[in-house]
């Protein structure tokens, strides 16, 4: 009875596990091998080996998408990665007024993205939005179609605007964890003749390591399944110049309804995620247990 | 410091066990109120619709159905998206979520051959008051036909048209444009493009002109309005349909489908560079703001464009400043196809209350209904959408909307059958061609290779979903065809 307990006892989690996970993912695999389309049936109608894998790269704009996603995932969690580091230290570094600041910097996290994407549509707007207003005044002209009307600027503009609402959880996460950083290592590195640089470089990076890594995970995840933002402000477009993978699979699964072509678009999706989330762990925690 | 709980064990005990007693005394009560507000709703329909200007005008006079028939409504609107994710999630459930549903003309094909909506055939056959050969063939044919049979019935119907600035075309010495395809003679997409050259950039007023506007966004609002300018070039989809036997093999790389895009992007340099991201809200706005001298648009922006904003009430700078007019054909006097489009309504199978929902359904689209609809003045007056003839001759509302003698001109040329034809899978063709003519506009792609990359999806498209070649028969969807069904149900 002694050996079978802890089973017995981590015997729900895994059934909530296997249904909650695991039976969606095995319903959609195995429809992405059958002909289903709502527009013509409510059922699937037959077989149809990999033709819906191939339809993916041969009806639906897949490498452009996927091309968006990666930099916009890379990229996006990059900057804010550093943008909230930059501004943890300022807010580790006991200046006056940070209190208050710590408190403004948490509300934009708790604005939902269809929100932020209609205010960014106001900010941006061609004819008399504040951003284009700005950037003109730096002397920076802003294209005509407007900054989401153009395809050389559009996703950045998804890229602004995810900035400004996800650096500050970067920023308030880091600054939890720079508090944790114990004050006697950075003593005894200022002891020893070390700058502000090196020791940022080797004591307070290393030590945020385990924080900084699972946020950059779970922020690039999240950018990877990038969609509000995206059908808010510009719709995937112009042409295909902002359109991701989410918005690829919202356009075949909720518009097109395309049930085994959605179904194997989201495993190429899934088999993508886990072998970019599987290389980071692998490099990130390789002389550490996970 | 320790405090005591204000509420002890016994009080509390006695205070629920008084409560309980009430509950139990009070159930019979409860019951009988329950039963007498069930008994005043029971003959209550549930319409789920759109958030359009029919809606908003449906929704103002829809106590005046209830007083007449006793029957409540409770009308939900979603927007366009929502509310076809809200009706597919139903009929997959088989729940009743709605009696009466508002059906988009590209969803009938889809919702009929599924059996999730029924004919009204029956209904219509059976109830005299329907007056069926009241409504527009044209109508009806574009937006509630099926296979023979008639599945839904239009509450607002859609055709294009143009509006002007009468000032710009004066200042410019530009004589009015053609309200009727009677005195239409040369006007051509030709003469078009000549006064668009001729207005771009005036000024006027201190005000700038772009000479138009296009709808740009992708993929649904730039395939509205570029079908129509394609279809007066004679561009078609497919090799046929509608007419049978259906071929669906695409027709996308014609020379007329090119010399069409061709213009569009002519059309584009006239427009704000903006419009690239124009949705058909976006394009009435642009106009109604006073710096737009001439465009074509859906017939509701007749009226639409008199607001500053959409729908707003406030009254627009260009009221008074602009009039309507027929759409051109490609040659002096050539065949014209006319865009027909909007929503009809149907009737979900699973309705557990349909004779109701058909007396609804006979009164919004009928003759009281779409009239008191067109004189709801809430912000302004803003439903002249009608599909039934007899409104188009009502002195009353031709005083309110004067532009309905043009707007019937164009109603008698449309054919939604032709210009976007709701073939099966529509919905993933009308996506891929939309996303080719806006790389067209971003100069990413030359017309050339987005007509042929258009074809060639669209040939992966219908081959992987089993319409070419089409194994299923066809039927002959013709406006003939469709007039002769309505004479035989009025029979």
């Amino acid at each position: 009875m002694r050996k079978r307990l802890p089973y017995l006892l981590i015997a729900p989690s895994v059934v909530v596990l296997l249904s909650l996970v695991l039976y969606p993912m095995g319903f959609a695999l195995i429809n992405s091998f059958y002909f289903w389309n709502l527009q013509t049936s409510p059922t699937p109608l037959f077989f149809s080996g990999w033709d819906n894998y191939r339809m993916v790269f041969q009806t639906t704009p897949f490498v452009e998408a996927l091309t968006n996603t990666l930099l916009l995932s890379f990229v996006g969690t990059f900057v804010q990665f550093w943008l909230g580091m930059a501004i943890a230290l300022l807010l580790n570094s006991h200046l006056r007024g940070m209190t208050v600041t710590r408190a403004i910097l948490i509300m934009p996290t708790t604005v939902a993205p269809v929100v932020v994407g209609f205010l960014f549509r106001y900010l941006m707007e061609p004819q008399g939005g504040v951003l284009p207003w700005l950037l003109t005044g730096i002397g920076l002209t802003p294209p005509p179609q407007g900054l989401l009307g153009s395809a050389s600027t559009a996703l950045l503009s998804i890229g602004i605007a995810d900035t400004w609402q996800w650096t500050p959880f970067f920023a308030i996460v880091l600054y939890a964890g720079l508090i944790a950083v114990p004050e006697e290592l950075k003593d005894a590195a200022r002891v020893d003749g070390a700058s502000g640089l090196a020791m940022f470089w080797r004591i307070t990076l290393p030590l945020l390591r385990p924080v900084a890594a699972f946020l950059v995970m779970i922020r690039f995840m999240q950018l990877f399944n990038s969609f509000d933002l995206v059908f808010v402000l510009t719709g995937g477009g112009p042409g295909t110049a902002s359109r991701t993978l989410s918005f690829n699979l919202y356009r075949e699964g909720l518009v097109n309804y395309n049930i085994g072509l959605t179904a194997a678009m989201t495993w190429l999706v899934v088999i993508i995620v886990t072998i970019i989330i599987n290389l980071y762990i692998f490099f990130i925690f390789r002389k550490r247990e996970w | 410091m320790y405090r005591r709980n204000l509420l002890s064990r016994r009080d509390f005990l006695r205070i629920s066990g008084a409560a309980g007693a009430l509950a139990v005394s009070g159930l019979p009560m409860f019951n009988r109120i329950v039963a007498r507000s069930k008994a005043q709703t029971e003959r209550t329909i549930k319409v789920l619709t759109v958030g359009d200007p029919w809606d908003l005008a449906l929704q103002n006079v829809v106590d005046q159905f209830t007083e007449l028939t006793g029957i409540g409504v409770e009308i939900e609107s979603l927007g366009y998206v929502a509310l076809q994710a809200r009706l597919i999630n139903s009929f997959l459930t088989q729940t009743a979520d709605a009696d009466v549903i508002a059906v988009d003309q590209m969803w009938i094909s889809q919702y009929a051959d599924n059996g999730w909506i029924r004919s009204l055939d029956d209904y219509i056959a059976a109830d005299s008051d329907s007056a069926i050969d009241d409504f527009l063939p044209e109508v009806l044919h574009s937006l509630s036909t099926w296979r023979g049979k008639i599945w839904t019935l239009p509450v607002g119907a859609y055709a294009q048209g143009i509006m002007y600035r009468t000032d710009v075309f004066e200042a410019a010495g530009i004589d009015p444009l053609p309200a009727s395809t009677a005195e239409a003679g040369d006007w051509t997409w030709e003469r078009y493009f000549e006064i668009l050259e001729q207005v771009n950039g005036m000024e006027m007023d201190g005000t700038t002109f772009f000479a138009t506007t296009v709808i740009g966004a992708q993929p649904v609002p730039v395939v509205h309005m570029y079908t129509q300018l394609a279809a007066s070039y004679g561009a078609r989809w497919f090799t046929q349909f509608p007419n049978a036997p259906w071929d669906f093999t695409p027709t996308m790389n014609s020379p007329e489908n090119l010399a069409a895009l061709q213009d569009w992007k002519r059309l584009y340099d006239w427009s704000p560079p903006e419009s690239i991201n124009y949705l058909w809200f976006d394009a009435g706005t642009r106009f109604s703001q006073g710096d737009i001298a001439m465009f074509y648009h859906w017939t509701p922006y007749f009226y639409l464009v008199n607001n500053e904003g959409y729908l707003t009430g406030t009254p627009s700078p260009v009221v008074d400043k602009f009039r309507t007019a027929v759409l051109p054909t490609k040659t002096a006097g050539g065949d014209q196809v006319v865009s027909l489009g909007g929503w009809a309504l149907g009737m979900p199978s699973t309705s557990a209350n349909q004779d109701d929902a058909w007396q609804f359904l006979k009164w919004a689209t009928g003759t009281e209904g779409q009239k008191a609809m067109g004189k709801v003045n809430v912000a302004g007056y803003q439903f002249a959408d009608f599909s039934r003839l007899s409104l188009y001759q009502d002195e009353e509302l031709r005083e309110i909307y004067p532009f309905l003698d043009t707007q019937l001109e164009m109603m008698r040329l449309g054919n939604g059958k032709v210009v976007r034809p709701p073939a099966p899978i529509y919905t993933s063709l009308e996506g891929v061609y939309g996303l080719q003519l806006n790389q067209a506009m971003t100069g990413a792609v030359t017309p050339e290779v987005a007509l042929e990359t258009t074809q060639t999806l669209f040939s992966n498209i219908l081959s992987g979903n089993q319409m070419i070649p089409y194994n299923i028969d066809s039927f002959d969807d013709t406006l003939e065809n469709t007039q002769a069904l309505i004479a035989s149900l009025q029979a």
